[in-house]
């Protein structure tokens, strides 16, 4: 029994499941035209990073995504930030066009964006920016808002002036709020990516799908969505890691809200 | 003074709104944007106002909340029971199996939609799978933490009067996990939609997608802005409800306040059933309206464009859209 | 166990004893940080004890030394080890209504008003609706909760959450009380009230009580009898009757309470100097129960 549970450690199960995969299709039991055994999908995509097709969709998906991320964060936490704290007006006149704007189908607006920015780049980036700003805004603002009045008041007491209150209590106690808020982002941001690669790019994961399946390459389909998924994993597997290593006070109580 | 300050706050709090639209009139009219891309308000809600004349509005409508809320119950009836038996009797196995859940959670539907396409062919039953997919997560994870969140001392004293596991599923795990599984839910909607908008850009011959993809290909630009404003309200709308069925649902987790004789009770009963009644039968009418229009569409599609159908084969690109 | 063992201890429990622990020993075993080495934690170690009928019995001890264990014992949540529980010469095997429980954290169904909740156990015994109501009234009443019927858990204070789980445990009318530290997260005052209330409760329906306290005042305040446990690992040291009149109220200033009252400090007092062996972290006791909790 102690034996049994040692071995099934974190990774067996996927383990398990991608032998599963690969017998059931071995064996016949699904059609092989339509699920490739594993091993066909690795040799497929060993075959793709050969030939560079897979690094060089990658890279470019990746940058997009990164850069929207990015474009996102940089100016969500500093507005969440702000609206949060100070200026309770302000959010007062902004927060129901943000709580329309979070709503907007970044679909929608991918085809609105088109007319304007054209078809390039940066039409693509500034999409993912836009489904990445609201869960990091939201998530920041309520951080800010939801910091221990207990914890500000004794911060008070030792006499912080503004700025000291903000760089040693209110950031740090709304890290994790923050964290939160940017691993939901980085989710969508690579969930939405492929969709909007496939509906207007020639370059790209979402493409490369597109190109295979035009052509019936069952095989590299797989092998971009098995590429697309570790991706995801890797991705949040970082934002995780950087957030144990910055707010570790945390204990991760963010992940059961995940 | 403090009557004052809240009818400014209420001032406030629509004056972005109203800004938002004027601007949105005033624009194109004063030729700060080129009226070609993007067209006055009161345009786009006169192009609105002649979908909804003609039927199409009603069609694509109840065509897409259908793939939507038909889709949302192939995920529920998948993860609800899956959830609640890893969350409450199983848990090891939830821990293990939590790595493999989340790396197939990050495999995204569209890149599998092509499989589902040859599989189940490019009718609707790969779209709803495709929804489906994306829904059931975010469904099951919360249907695990929901279940596993639920004060340990209730399940205590719920086993010390020798509960059967019918009751404690229904009086105590289900009440428990209630409000974090809705959560599960409007999480779950919201991607749907997100999802749904994209699959029938992707490849459909109707639908709140279609209408927007159809007109920006036709460079019907105020249609297209209607199709947009409609879906965006319309997700507004299903938020908003899912959100107040969220706070009703943990009334009960509020935080303990003085004890007075005035008792601050969110809905009646009475009222409550009321509002399930209207749900019930709104969900009945999207489902039995919305599998008509659903079949009529897609014969009508099947008749009317086959040229259409087989650019939707080939993945339903088109051309201009291609061009970079 | 063997055989013979049980024979005699069923004829005792049924002679005299209400409950009747034998020699319960419970061990945790503890994965330790540094790799997969096990080590087991002995959380209790013979424990032997009997109740009587109609007893108000307290367990007084230091935290960890697995009293709330052995409460969850008799009420048949955990399994010891080795060594058996008794209830009327009867084997514990598991929950019975014949046994009512009292948490510290109050437990109260967050969504069901004070009367589903004190109702609560009276639908698991399948009683009619118009039974259930009558038998509810009572015991709201009997724990002064009149008008508060339809109350929520999140509109009450500490202290009528409090008189709700006690109402629930005893509506369903169990011959045994178990009370684990009911009275914890109460203030000060509330909780001399619902000590004064409890006693009268218990004078009215003459149930047997089992209560789990660390407070030494409110056990000797409460009880016929003391069993002083100590920690490390968790046993009986003695059992102290307490032979102060009743009714007690206002006794707490009397020089026997004081008297009573510094014989058990003391008895608790030495076990902590007298050190034993060195406790564990506890962070992986606590974690290690949790997991047992959880197979």
């Amino acid at each position: 029994m102690r034996i049994l549970r040692k071995l099934l450690t974190e990774k067996t199960a996927i383990l398990a499941f991608v032998l599963l995969w690969e017998v059931v299709t071995r064996l016949g039991l699904v059609n092989q035209i339509f699920i490739p055994p594993f091993s066909k999908v690795v040799a497929a995509m060993w075959f793709l990073i050969q030939n560079g097709y897979l690094v060089k969709h990658t890279l470019i998906s990746l940058e997009r995504a990164l850069g929207g991320f990015l474009l996102a964060a940089v100016i969500a936490i500093p507005l969440g930030l702000l609206m949060g704290g100070w200026f309770r007006r302000i959010q007062l006149v902004l927060n129901p066009l943000f709580e329309i704007a979070a709503q907007a189908n970044p679909f929608i607006l991918f085809h609105i964006v088109i007319l304007f920015l054209g078809i390039g780049e940066l039409a693509k980036v500034s999409i993912i920016a836009w489904i990445c700003i609201w869960p990091i805004l939201f998530n920041t603002a309520a951080g800010v808002r939801n910091v221990d009045s207990v914890l500000l008041r004794a911060a008070q007491s030792f006499g912080l002036n503004r700025r000291q209150l903000f760089f040693k209590v209110i950031l740090p106690a709304s890290a994790p709020a923050i964290f939160t808020g940017l691993r939901v982002s980085a989710g969508y941001s690579f969930f939405l990516l492929i969709a909007a690669e496939m509906m207007g790019s020639s370059s790209g994961l979402g493409w490369l799908i597109l190109y295979s399946q035009e052509n019936y390459n069952i095989q590299w389909i797989f092998a971009g969505a098995t590429m697309i998924a570790i991706l995801g994993l890797t991705m949040d597997t970082i934002l995780q890691i950087i957030e144990r290593r910055t707010v570790v006070w945390e204990n991760g109580a963010t992940d059961a809200l995940r | 003074m403090k009557k004052y300050e809240a009818v400014v706050d209420r001032f406030l709090r629509y004056s972005g709104l109203v800004a938002f639209f004027v601007l949105w009139e005033a624009a194109p009219r004063l030729g700060w944007a080129d009226p070609q891309f993007l067209p006055p308000l009161s345009a786009v809600l006169q192009s609105i106002y002649w979908l909804a004349v003609d039927g199409e509005l009603y069609s694509h409508l109840i065509v897409s909340l259908w793939r939507a809320l038909v889709g949302l119950m192939l995920a529920a009836l998948v993860a609800l029971p899956l959830g609640f038996i890893l969350g409450a009797r199983c848990p090891e196995t939830a821990r293990h199996l939590d790595p493999l859940f989340r790396l197939l959670s990050q495999v995204n539907p569209f890149s599998l939609a092509p499989v589902f396409m040859l599989c189940f062919g490019i009718g609707e039953i790969s779209k709803l799978m495709t929804i489906a997919l994306v829904a059931l997560w975010p469904i099951l994870f919360h249907t695990i933490t929901g279940v596993r969140m639920v004060d340990p001392l209730l399940v205590k004293t719920a086993r010390s009067l020798t509960v059967t596991r019918g009751v404690m599923v229904s009086e105590v795990l289900l009440p428990g996990a209630f409000p974090t599984i809705i959560s599960g839910f409007r999480v779950a909607t919201q991607m749907t939609v997100f999802m749904l908008i994209a699959a029938e850009m992707l490849g459909a011959a109707a639908g709140l997608g279609w209408l927007v993809h159809n007109s920006a290909m036709l460079s019907q630009i105020p249609r297209m802005y209607a199709g947009g404003a409609f879906i965006i309200l319309l997700g507004i709308i299903i938020n908003q409800i899912l959100l107040k069925v969220e706070r009703e649902s943990m009334f009960w987790r509020e935080c303990p306040g003085p004890v007075t004789d005035e008792v601050v009770r969110s809905l009646s009963g009475k009222t409550r059933s009321l509002y399930v009644a209207a749900f019930a039968c709104a969900f009945a009418f999207v489902l039995i309206c919305g599998s008509q229009e659903v079949r009529r569409v897609n014969i009508q599609g099947l008749h009317s464009d086959k040229t259409a159908s087989h650019q939707h084969n080939h993945g339903g690109l088109v051309g201009p859209l291609r061009s970079d | 166990m063997t055989v013979q063992q049980t024979e005699t201890a069923r004829t005792i429990g049924k002679e005299d004893a209400k409950i009747f622990a034998q020699n319960i020993r419970r061990v945790y075993q503890i994965k330790s940080k540094d790799g997969g080495g096990i080590t087991e934690f002995e959380a209790i170690r013979k424990l032997d004890l009997e109740v009587r009928a109609g007893e108000f019995f307290t367990i007084v001890g230091p935290s960890g030394c697995g009293k709330s264990t052995f409460l969850d014992m008799v009420a048949g949540l955990a399994k010891p080890s080795s060594g058996e529980v008794f209830i009327d010469g009867k084997l514990i095997t598991g929950p019975a209504l014949d046994r009512g429980i009292v948490l510290q954290g109050y437990a109260l169904f967050p969504w069901r008003t004070v009367r589903k909740n004190v109702e609560f156990g009276l639908e698991v015994k399948k009683i009619p609706q118009k039974d259930r109501n009558e038998i509810s009234q009572r015991f709201i009443e009997l724990v002064g909760l009149k008008n508060f019927e339809d109350r929520y858990p999140h509109e009450l204070s500490g202290g009528m959450k409090q008189r709700v789980a006690i109402a629930r445990a005893l509506a369903y009318d169990p011959e045994v009380l178990l009370m684990d530290e009911p009275f914890a997260a109460v203030d000060a005052q509330t909780r001399e009230t619902l000590q004064e209330e409890l006693l009268r409760i218990w004078e009215e329906t003459k149930k047997t009580i089992i209560f789990i306290t660390h407070g030494i005042d409110e056990a000797v305040f409460l009880s016929d009898r003391v069993a002083v446990m100590t920690a490390n690992p968790g046993t009986i040291k003695e059992v102290v009757t307490i032979n102060l009149p009743r009714p007690r109220h206002g006794i707490r200033s009397s020089a026997e309470f004081g008297w009573v009252r510094h014989k058990i400090w003391e008895l608790l007092q030495n076990e902590q100097d007298g050190g034993g062996r060195p406790a564990l972290p506890d962070q992986d006791v606590a974690a290690a129960i949790s997991t047992t909790a959880a197979l």
